[in-house]
């Protein structure tokens, strides 16, 4: 095996654990880190199997898509924004 | 090139100093960014850790700070070398605004991450090794104990206070 195998199939175990993690979490805000740890493992699968410059846009959107959304979850548990 | 766990290992290393660093030294602790982030770190000081270490593991689950930035950089640097790595700190740049966040550590952290990453590119390290390495990074302190890395990084945060 080669560095990108294996630093793929690592990112993919480490993606997998999270999961895990967020499933067995009960308390809903203290699932959104593990969610981020997901979103970290996919952003860098997504470079490692697509090694081109465009893919840096599509990793990138991914992991500002997915941010945001626990940006959003989070703050509808808070409340709702306050002052943003 | 040859599989070496001791890479990867040193490349995890480096990466958590990078973003810690940066992440502290922008005041990331010191309160949370968004109500969202507050909300996490209340809920990380009610299950047993450290208040300030829970308000920078809300901010970085609400906007891409200085480990995101070294997660795209590295990324960056593995696809197109150093414009990748300074493409990717736009990028990130971009999405500290979309995620309403002012600060300016996701941006600064992607930058120092790009010259470290081609700086160890240069002495026989993959940029694939700084990948998973961030992955493992993010890993110590989002994924395995709430409790321990919260208290860690309020350890931290008392040291930057001084």
């Amino acid at each position: 095996m080669n560095w990108p195998d294996i630093a793929l199939a690592l990112c993919g175990i480490i993606a997998l654990y999270a999961a895990v993690r967020v499933v067995l979490e009960k308390d809903t805000m203290r699932k959104l880190p593990f969610l981020n740890v997901v979103s970290f493992a996919i952003s860098g699968s997504i470079i490692l199997l697509i090694p081109h410059p465009l893919a840096i846009v599509a990793a990138a959107a991914y992991f500002v898509g997915s941010t945001l959304e626990s940006n959003a979850i989070a703050s509808k548990y808070a409340g709702g924004p306050k002052n943003e | 090139m040859p599989a070496d766990p001791l890479h990867i290992l040193i490349a995890a290393m480096v990466s958590w100093v990078n973003f810690v660093t940066i992440d502290v030294f922008f005041k990331l602790p010191e309160r949370g960014g968004v109500s969202g982030a507050t909300e996490i770190g209340r809920h990380i000081e009610e299950g047993g850790g450290a208040l300030h270490g829970g308000y920078m593991m809300g901010n970085i689950v609400s906007s891409p700070d200085a480990s995101a930035g070294t997660l795209l950089a590295s990324c960056g640097v593995y696809a197109a070398g150093i414009p990748g790595g300074l493409f990717a700190a736009l990028l990130v740049y971009v999405g500290n605004r979309i995620c309403y966040d002012p600060g300016y550590a996701g941006t600064t952290g992607c930058i120092t991450a790009t010259f470290i990453v081609y700086g160890f590119t240069l002495i026989g390290f993959s940029a694939a090794e700084f990948i998973v390495g961030m992955v493992i990074a993010i890993l110590t302190i989002q994924g395995i104990s709430h409790v321990h890395s919260s208290r860690l990084l309020s350890t931290l945060w008392r040291w930057r206070q001084g």
